[in-house]
Parts: C-alpha cells; structure tokens; sequence
C-alpha cells in the first residue's frame, strides 16, 4: 500500500536533537571530519575497505543516538534507482571501462559483458552510496543551521581575509541548501496529495511502474519548481524585514567554543580515514 | 431496520505520522464515525485533536494503520482498493486553500478535476463555469487571475471550486468557513445548503464553530485528543452542560448561552435553544404567557 508520506524518508538535511556525542561536537571540527570521512568513501575502492567503512558508519549511528532505522530509511527512495545502476554496470561495463588486471569473464552474450571487476565495481559503487548518504544524514541530523552555518563560515575566514573570499555569503547558501531539502519532499508531498485528491493518477503502488509513475511526476515538476521560487522569494522579504545585512558586522548569540574532546575526536576522524586510505586492503 | 444507506464508516481508526521516525505524532488512537447518505455531518474538536487526519482518510489521502475505513463501497484496509475512483466521488476540500491549489490560473485549478476525468473541452469548461459561479467567483472575472496572488477568501473559493467541479457525491470540507467575512459564511451555509437538498450531497464537515455547526449538521461527532468522545444530534450534544462540553473544547452555541443566563434570571424560557428563530419564538411565546 502507498504511503503518501515522503517525508518519512528524507533524511537529508532534518535535525534530530538527542544530545548525543555528535551532537555536542564543536560543528567546525566536525565539518573537518566530515570532509576527511568523504574523502575516504571516495577514494576506497576496495570489498574490504568498504567493509571498514560501513563498520565505521554503523558505530556513527549508534554514536548519535538517532535511530537506525530513520537514518537508513533515507535510503528507500533512492533504492530503485540504485538497483537500476547496479544491473546497468554489472551487464554493461566491459573490462576496458572498469580498467581493472585480471577481471574474470563470468558471462557474456550479445552487447552484455559480465566481469568480476564490473560485479566489484557495482557493489562498490553502491556501498559508497549508502556511506555518503549516512554521512551527509548524519551530518545535518546532528547539527544545528545556525551550527553548520557558522562552522562553514569559521572555515572559510582565513580565504575572506586573505582573498575577500564571501565566506559568509557560502556558508549562508550551503545550510539554505541542505535545510531545504525537507522543506523541498514537504512542498512534494502537498503537490502530490493536492493533485490525487483530485483524482489524478500516481501510476499504482509500485514503484517498478516507473513509467507511468514518471509521467504523473510531469503536471507536479512545474508547480514544484515555482513553489522553490515562490518560497525563495519570502525568504528573501523575511530577512530583509529583519534587517539582514550579510556577514559585515554580525555578531553571534552564541560563540563556537571547542573543547579537548573535540580534537580527540577529530583526531580520531582523521586516523579512521587515513587508515582506511592506506591500508593495502586484499581484496 | 431502516433503508438508509452507510457511507462512510469509521471504526477504532489509529494513525501515526511519520510513523518510525523521531518526529513520529499518534494523531488519532481510536476514532468512531458513521455517516449515512444524504446526511450533513460535523467533526467537532479541539485544536491538534485529529480531525484533519481523520477527513484526510475519507477520501484516501491516508490509509489506515490499524481499524477500518469504509467509504461507498470502498474498504480502505485493501492495499489493492481503487482509491483513485474512490477519489472522484469524494470530494474533500483542504483545510488551508494554500495546500490545495497548485496552478498558477484558477481556471486551470478549477479544471484540474474534471480534466482527470477525461471529459471533453466544452464539459470542462461547462463545470468550471458552474463550480466558480456556484461559489461566487465571476467566471470571466477570475479564471486567468493568478492563483498565489489572490486573497485568503478568493483562495478558499478556488479551493472549493476545483472540488465541486467534481461534481462529488460525498463532499468533505476542512473547516471551509475560517476566515471568509460574515457575508462569505453566509452564502457558502447557503451553497452547502442548497448542494445537500438539491443534490443530495452527503456532507462531512470539520468545524470548530459550534454557531456554524447548528445551523448546517443533522449530527455530529466529537473528537478530542485522538478519540470519539462523543455523538448526536446537534440538540443532544448540546444539552450537556456547558462544563462537560468545556472538557473538550466546545462550548454551547451563543444563543443557548444568553437562554442559559435568562432561564438563571427566573424568565421562564427553555434552555436548549439552538438558533436564533428558536429562541426567539421561545421568548415569545414566554412572554405572551407571562
Ligand atoms: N502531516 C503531518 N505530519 C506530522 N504530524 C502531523 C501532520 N498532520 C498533523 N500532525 C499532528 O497530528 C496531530 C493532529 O493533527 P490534526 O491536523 O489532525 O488536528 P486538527 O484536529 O485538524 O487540528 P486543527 O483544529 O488545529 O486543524 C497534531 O498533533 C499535529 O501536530
Ligand atoms: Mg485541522
């Protein structure tokens, strides 16, 4: 049965307050963290080291006290979409795409060419996935607005100085950014109920529907696109109205103040993902 | 033991939202409901009590998670009901207009129903004319206005128009009389009137202003913090005393309480008047006998 509740999946960018570690982490050394952990995501490619890598999200979850369930649920919508690629990369990469040494041919037939090295590639690639995604959910659920924007903002003071970097402005954009993702599933889901409620025609209840489900998708884009503009626009009026100047001159209601544990935890950050980067993982 | 038709039966309804998420509110924990054809029903309750979840069930837009929801012929339980026929014959009216409309011209607004349904151009362009105007929208006047730049009123209009232009057999209308002016109110009570006697429209409608609700619903239904509480004609409910009604939210419709402060003075005047006809012809028919 359909649930027209999409908001119960999006994980990205909502705030989870359980006063856990995470969450009382200074937000600067945080980011700095977060950069390093993607960083490592990116760059391992191997069965094992994204063995490590999932370990290592799992222990953040369970670190921040959201459950586990919510911060996985993220993963729902993406999920047929994952499973798409993952056929796509296993049928269609030959071993010259994959660039591996010694990819074993498991089957091959017509234009279809199946490697261990593309059946690696698709497993990797949707490890990664899932850990970017935990990270980024992670991320948001654990840290205030005001929190990312000022970590951001605090990273980027030294370029400001030196160059007249708009650090302040960047830092402004990427929470609005993140913080309207949910606003964005929200604004989704009152056009979907709006327009079925009327009688209009979501493509049935499963998602393999895709194309008729596409096609619904086309009279809600439109709308959804000038609520974004719409929204953006009282935004606008509301900061103005109240005075909104930009970075020149502000003052903070509350100052970033780190402690010894964060740099524990930075630096434990920091190792957990050199480590996973330089360990020559087997396979 | 009588020939009318259910339509709508509600039975320990329970829903969550956001269910297995942190941000999870159990909105209704048990809620009773019957509505029989041709009958106009009020939901009445305290704010954040679960009326608008419960509405949002009779026409499909929530599924039950535990109990029953039937609507017509419709079992709501059955993963593989045909909700979107179901659609087509409950019609349900958004508590905020801003929630329902999504065009950017109330002509195409109002359209958007009828143009489910297939029908031709010259029909659609029939029932919009017909929807607008039954509201009191000019067709000519309001079909290429903007939607977003109309006012609150104008949008509560629309909203009702797109739904009417349905032409549903149920219609169910989330407080449809908060914030229009009293001339507004005035003629939307006499629409909704005039849809039920003349079209046999069923009407569920969710209200908190117990002066509305007398003057429209043959019963109703109380809801508060997720449950019935309680059921009846408007003139049962309100016999209760007006404490025992404070204990969810309502309090008795104006007129019954200046009967109330007369009856205490010693004007021997009955109490339980609902309207303002009825308590007039109270009054004088207790003054021509005192
Ligand atoms: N889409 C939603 N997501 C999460 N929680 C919701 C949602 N809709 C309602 N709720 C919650 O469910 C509870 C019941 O809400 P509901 O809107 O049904 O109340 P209501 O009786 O219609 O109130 P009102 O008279 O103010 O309109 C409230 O606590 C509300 O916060
Ligand atoms: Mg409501």
């Amino acid at each position: 049965m359909e649930s027209l509740e999409l908001r119960r999946h999006v994980t990205i960018g909502q705030y989870v307050p359980t006063g856990s570690p995470l969450h009382r982490m200074d937000p600067r050394f945080k980011l700095v963290a977060f950069v390093a952990l993607v960083v490592a995501v990116t760059f391992t490619g191997s069965y094992l080291g994204n063995v490590a890598l999932l370990a290592l999200m799992g222990g953040l979850i369970l670190l921040s006290r959201v459950p586990a369930r919510y911060v996985l649920g993220g993963l729902r919508p993406a999920l047929p979409v994952l499973l798409l690629l993952a056929a796509l990369q296993v049928l269609l990469y030959t071993p010259e795409f994959t660039g591996g040494e010694g990819c074993v041919t498991l089957f091959r037939a017509w234009f279809v060419h199946s490697t261990t090295c593309s059946v690696k590639l698709a497993i990797v690639s949707a490890a990664r996935f899932v850990e970017l995604l935990v990270l980024t959910s992670l991320l948001t659920l654990t840290t205030t607005t005001t929190g990312l924007a000022h970590g951001v903002e605090h990273l980027f003071a030294p370029l400001q100085r030196r160059f007249g970097f708009p650090a302040h402005e960047l830092a402004l954009t990427l929470t609005i950014t993140l913080r309207f993702v949910p606003t964005f599933a929200e604004e989704l889901e009152r056009l979907i109920k709006a327009q079925v409620s009327r009688g209009a025609d979501m493509g049935g209840a499963s998602w393999w529907r895709a194309l008729r489900r596409a096609r619904a998708l086309l009279p809600i884009m439109v709308p959804l696109l000038l609520g974004a503009l719409r929204r953006a626009e009282m935004l606008v009026l509301a900061m103005e109205a109240r005075g909104y100047v930009g970075g020149r001159g502000r003052t903070r209601l509350v100052e970033l103040r780190s402690t010894p544990h964060d740099a524990v935890a930075l630096l434990l950050a920091l190792l957990a993902a050199a480590a996973i980067l330089t360990v020559p993982w087997p396979w | 033991m009588d020939t009318r038709e259910l339509v709508i039966e509600v039975r320990d309804l329970v829903y969550t939202h956001l269910r297995d998420t942190p941000f999870a509110v159990q909105a209704l924990k048990g809620v009773d409901m019957e509505v029989w054809r041709g009958e106009a029903v009020a939901v009445l309750g305290p704010t954040g009590s679960g009326k608008s979840t419960l509405v949002q069930h009779l026409n499909g837009l929530l599924r039950p998670q535990h109990g029953r929801v039937r609507v017509l012929d419709y079992d709501l339980s059955d993963p593989n009901v045909d909700v979107r026929a179901l659609r087509r014959r409950v019609g349900l009216v958004f508590q905020f207009p801003e929630a329902q409309l999504f065009e950017r011209y109330v002509g195409d607004d109002v359209a958007f129903g009828p143009r489910q349904l297939g029908l031709s151009r010259e029909e659609v362009r029939a029932r919009v004319r017909e929807a607008m105007e039954a509201v009191g929208l000019d067709f000519e006047g309001f079909k290429d206005r903007l939607t977003f730049t109309l006012s609150g009123g104008e949008q509560r209009r629309v909203a009702l128009a797109g739904v009417l232009a349905l032409r549903p057999e149920i219609l169910i209308l989330d407080e449809p009389l908060a914030g229009l002016d009293p001339a507004g109110r005035r003629r939307l009570i006499a629409l909704l009137r005039r849809l039920k006697g003349e079209r046999g429209l069923t009407l569920v409608l969710v209200s908190h202003d117990v002066d509305d609700v007398v003057l429209l619903a043959d019963r109703c239904f109380v809801v508060a913090d997720g449950r019935t509480v309680m059921a009846g004609t408007p003139r049962e409910l309100f016999s209760h005393p007006p404490a025992t009604l404070a204990e969810f939210g309502l309090r008795p419709p104006s007129i019954m309480t200046t009967m109330h402060a007369l009856a205490d003075r010693g004007i021997p005047v009955r109490r339980h008047c609902l309207t303002v006809d009825e308590a007039a012809d109270e009054l004088a028919r207790a003054l021509e006998g005192g």
